[in-house]
C-alpha cells in the first residue's frame, strides 16, 4: 500500500468499515509511513470528537403537527374518493336507461323525500344538527390555522392568526401552534400577531401562564411591549417577577424598560 | 413505505415515529437551528405522501427519505435566500447553563464541535453529519449524493481535515 492509496481507505479505517486483509495492510502502512501515521491520528482524533455532539429529541409539537397534516390528508382523500367518483358513476348508471326512467325516478325520489320529511320532521328538533355542523365547521377554522401557520411565507402565517380570531374553544394543538409562532418565529410583525390572537384566549390558565413564559424569550422590543400591555390588560400578576427581571436588565431597551417598570407598578 | 404507496397513508405514522428523531438530529446538525430543522421534519413527511408514487418496490427507503430531505432543506433555505448560520441559541443556552466544572469544561468542547462543524462549507458538513451521525453506509450515501462511493469517500476526507484546521483555529482563539 502506498500513501495514495491510504487516503481513499482512510474513511473506511475511521468508520470502522474495512476488510480484515484492507486493514492489516493499512496498519502495516501506518507503521512504516511516519506522515501518514500522523495525519490518521489527527483525523482520527477529529473523527472521535465529532462523537461528542449529543443527539437531540425534537419537541413535541412536532408530532402534533404531524398527525394534523395526516389526518387532514386522509380527511381529504376520503372526501374526493367520496365526491366526484360516486355522483359520476350514478350519472352514468341513469344516462344508459333513458329519460323515462330519469323521470321516473325523479319523481319517486321527490315523493319519498316529501314523504320522509313529511314523517321525521316533528320528531326532530334539529338542534343536534346544527351543533354538529357548528362542531364540523369549528374543526375546519382550527385545522386551517394550524395548516397556515405553518406554512414558510409570513403573509400566510397571518392568515392563521386571523383565521384563529374565528375559533372560539381552541384545542391544545392550536393553542401550542400559536404559542410556537409567539415564541419563535422568525419575522417580528407575525409574532406581534400573534400576541393579539392569544389575547382573545387570555381567559384560559395556560396561555397566560404561556404568554408570561413568551416576555423573556423575546428579543424584540415591539413584541416586549406588546405583551407587557397585554399581560397588565388582563391583570396577569404572576408577571410580576419576570417584568422585575426585565426592567433589571441593563442591556434592554430604554422603552421597553420604562413599559416593564409601569407594568410592574400597574400589578403589585 | 410500500403500504402508504399503494394508499394506506395511515401507515406514515410508523414512519413517522420511527425517523422523526433521525431526521431531526440531521437537519439540527446541518442547520443549527431547532425550530428550522422541526419545519423541515414536517415537510419531509409531508413530500413522503405527496411523492409515494415514486417510491419503488427495490428502492432503499433509507436513502430515498434522505434525498427527500436533501431537497427540502435545499427548497427551505433557497426560499429564505440565506446561508445557514451558527446557532446563537444553541450559544446562549450553553452559556447561561450553571453547573459544575467538568459539566461546562464538556458544554464548551460540545459548542467547539458545533462552532467548527457550522463554520464548515455546506457540502463538507453534509458529507460528514451523514457519515458521522446517521449511520449510513459509504455505497448510501453515495446514492444520496448521486456520486460514486470513492468520491464520497475523498470528500470525508477532505471535510476531516478541514474541520481539523478549524478546530485548530478556534481552540487558538479561546486560548487568546
Amino acid at each position: 500500500m502506498n500513501c495514495e492509496r491510504m487516503k481513499e481507505h482512510l474513511a473506511d479505517y475511521l468508520g470502522d468499515s474495512l476488510d480484515l486483509a484492507t486493514k492489516s495492510e493499512v496498519l502495516s502502512h501506518l507503521s512504516v509511513c511516519a506522515s501518514c501515521k500522523e495525519e490518521t491520528e489527527s483525523l482520527q482524533e477529529v473523527w472521535n470528537r465529532l462523537e461528542l455532539l449529543p443527539g437531540e429529541q425534537p419537541g413535541i409539537s412536532l408530532r402534533a403537527r404531524f398527525y394534523t397534516m395526516l389526518e387532514a390528508y386522509m380527511q381529504g382523500k376520503v372526501e374526493a374518493k367520496a365526491g366526484p367518483a360516486k355522483v359520476n358513476d350514478w350519472i352514468g348508471m341513469l344516462w344508459a336507461k333513458g329519460p323515462v326512467f330519469q323521470f321516473a325516478l325523479s319523481a319517486l325520489l321527490l315523493a319519498l323525500g316529501i314523504g320522509i320529511g313529511h314523517f321525521y320532521t316533528p320528531a326532530r328538533t334539529g338542534d343536534g344538527e346544527v351543533a354538529k355542523l357548528r362542531e364540523e365547521v369549528h374543526n375546519m377554522y382550527q385545522l386551517v390555522t394550524i395548516s397556515l401557520l405553518q406554512q414558510q411565507s409570513a403573509s400566510e402565517r397571518l392568515r392563521g392568526l386571523s383565521w384563529s380570531q374565528r375559533v372560539a374553544q381552541p384545542d391544545p394543538q392550536v393553542l401550542s401552534a400559536l404559542f410556537q409562532v409567539l415564541n419563535y418565529d422568525t419575522n417580528v410583525n407575525v409574532r406581534l400577531a400573534a400576541v393579539d390572537s392569544l389575547s382573545q384566549f387570555s381567559n384560559q390558565p395556560e396561555v397566560r401562564q404561556g404568554l408570561t413564559q413568551a416576555l423573556v424569550r423575546q428579543s424584540s422590543p415591539l413584541v416586549q411591549i406588546a405583551l407587557i400591555d397585554l399581560l397588565v390588560a388582563i391583570q396577569e400578576r404572576r408577571s410580576v417577577e419576570p417584568l422585575k427581571h426585565l426592567s433589571e436588565d441593563q442591556k434592554l431597551n430604554q422603552a421597553v424598560k420604562q413599559r416593564a417598570e409601569w407594568g410592574q407598578k400597574q400589578l403589585s | 413505505m410500500l403500504c402508504v404507496r399503494d394508499g394506506d397513508a395511515g401507515k406514515l405514522g410508523i414512519l413517522f415515529e420511527r425517523y422523526q428523531g433521525t431526521l431531526y438530529n440531521f437537519f439540527v446538525r446541518l442547520t443549527g437551528s431547532r425550530q428550522a430543522s422541526e419545519d423541515l421534519v414536517q415537510d419531509v413527511f409531508f413530500r413522503m405522501l405527496k411523492y409515494r408514487h415514486t417510491y419503488q418496490d427495490a428502492s432503499d427507503f433509507t436513502t430515498w427519505m434522505y434525498q427527500i430531505a436533501r431537497n427540502v432543506r435545499f427548497d427551505y433555505y433557497r426560499k429564505r435566500k440565506r446561508e445557514v448560520v451558527l446557532d446563537e441559541e444553541e450559544n446562549e443556552r450553553a452559556s447561561q447553563e450553571p453547573g459544575p466544572v467538568e459539566r461546562l469544561q464538556r458544554r464548551q468542547e460540545i459548542d467547539l464541535v458545533r462552532g467548527a462543524l457550522a463554520r464548515l462549507p455546506e457540502a463538507k458538513r453534509e458529507v460528514l453529519v451523514l457519515s458521522r451521525y446517521q449511520n449510513l453506509k459509504y455505497d448510501q450515501i453515495a446514492v444520496i449524493l448521486c456520486c460514486d462511493v470513492g468520491t464520497v469517500k475523498v470528500r470525508v476526507y477532505r471535510a476531516l481535515k478541514e474541520l481539523g484546521q478549524i478546530f485548530f483555529q478556534l481552540s487558538g482563539e479561546k486560548a487568546s
